[in-house]
């Protein structure tokens, strides 16, 4: 058993200090800076791992001949679209950020990442994941990372980073429905639909309307997400388990957004993205001071109505105690599941 | 020479871990001086990574090093790329 490995952002000095001022209460605000239009440039990394690599889209220009450059360019405006028309934020630090993505890295390589600066996409090995330009979803998951990266900048271990990581899903998953214009009714709450290998059992890599169903196959195991506390795994794997327990605070948003009705971009999100920009949250913010950080967002905006008291019944359902006041509950249920060893997939990639 | 490979992490979550063992193998010269150059320039520290990224743990006879995406060096790209690849 060794330490998690925790990531620490390589930040400069400014960023350092706009990292200081937001966190104070007002000192983010939505409407800042930056152009109403993204200022996208696709790299191609032709199979190396040397970022960024060759120029191949610059913003404005026509579609490029290779589909994973135009899927990428889409996706980063899919992401900047949702952000700026349902929360007025410019960019992913609200003052315009240029957004860069680069494909084809690596060889086969199963995977996609936000590294700070730019998003990386993989090919996929094409026996498990495929193309991971392929879901928008994806895309704004990771472009995500960067916009908690410049706002509650919650911490990447434990439950602070399974919470970083449902903020990416939750916002990855808006992004998606917000291009397709769907209601909560009609969205399907998947991550990652399409990156899947057609050869794997399973409709995505996590549900957030049914977590721990997205898969179940020979080679990548089980969707191993709990959708409450009563599933919380306690795990040194994947810096404490941030892809598995982030499956309850999706299911809370989830439960938020599909009570409410409508369009998650609207309240859901709102309140959603009132938590996440808002000051208020620290950034080692556990479950429970998330929930009650979104009760108070649902208050501030929404008052003590239907918003307030459906994001109080969310946060119960999945087992987290939400209420401003609230100490009654212990802080995880129990008893914590134990991820055995021997449980994790062998092979995959 | 046993070589052991645990990825960690990635947009998936999904652990995956190999191991080889480099007797008998004819390319066992080049594997232990890739091996022998990670042990050197690696620590058994936490690594700077970056969300969604990989971790990789590399053990090799007993003695383990960490390391991330995308900061690896060549010959930890190589070792890890040949390790999951062809061990078991
Ligand atoms: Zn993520």
């Amino acid at each position: 058993m060794h330490l998690p490995a925790r990531y620490t952002l390589e930040l400069d000095a400014a960023h350092r200090t706009r990292r200081r001022i937001g966190a104070l209460p007002t000192a983010v605000p939505d409407t800042a800076t930056g152009p109403d239009h993204p200022v996208r440039t696709i790299y191609d990394a032709r199979h190396q791992q040397t970022l960024p690599g060759e120029k191949v889209r610059a913003e404005g220009a026509g579609p490029a001949k290779d589909q994973p450059v135009n899927h990428a360019y889409d996706g980063l405006g899919a992401t900047f679209t949702l952000y700026l028309r349902a929360y007025g934020r410019h960019s992913i630090d609200g003052r315009g950020l240029p957004l860069n993505a680069s494909v084809h890295y690596g060889q086969g390589y199963n995977n996609a990442f936000w590294d700070g600066k730019q998003m990386v996409f993989g090919d996929g090995d094409g026996r498990i994941f495929q193309d991971f330009t392929g879901s928008v979803d994806v895309i704004g998951h990771e472009l995500t990372h960067g916009v908690t990266q410049y706002t509650a900048n919650l911490e990447y271990f434990g439950q602070s980073g399974a919470l970083n990581e449902s903020v990416s899903d939750v916002f990855g998953s808006v992004i998606k429905q917000y291009a397709l214009r769907q209601t909560v009714d009609q969205a399907d709450w998947l991550i990652g639909a399409d990156v899947l290998a057609p050869g794997i059992h399973g409709t995505a890599l996590r549900s957030m309307k049914a977590p721990g169903t997205a898969y179940d196959d020979p080679t990548l195991g089980k969707d191993p997400q709990p959708a409450t506390m009563d599933g919380y795994v306690s795990t040194s794997q994947d810096n404490g388990g941030v892809h598995i327990n982030s499956g309850i605070p999706n299911h809370a948003f989830y439960l938020v957004a599909a009570a409410l009705g409508g369009h998650s971009w609207e309240r859901a999100g709102q309140i959603w993205y009132d938590t996440l920009t808002g000051g208020a949250l620290a950034s080692d913010a556990d479950f429970a001071a998330f929930a009650r950080a979104t009760a108070t967002a649902a208050q501030t905006r929404y008052g003590d109505g239907e918003e307030y008291q459906t994001v109080l019944k969310a946060w119960s359902q999945v087992g987290v105690p939400a209420a401003p006041t609230g100490t009654a509950l212990p802080r995880q249920a129990s008893p914590q599941q134990q991820a055995p060893e021997g449980a994790q997939p062998p092979s995959q990639g | 020479m046993r070589i052991a490979v645990t990825r960690t992490g990635g947009f998936a979550g999904i652990t995956r871990r190999a191991e080889l063992d480099t007797t008998g193998r004819p390319d066992a010269g080049r594997l232990h001086a890739l091996a022998h150059e990670v042990l050197t320039a690696s620590d058994s520290g936490t690594p700077v990574g970056v969300p969604d990224g990989f971790v990789y743990e590399i053990t090799v006879d007993g003695r383990t090093v960490r390391c991330a995406d995308p900061h690896l060096s060549g010959a930890q790209r190589k070792l890890i790329q040949q390790v999951l690849k062809e061990g078991a």
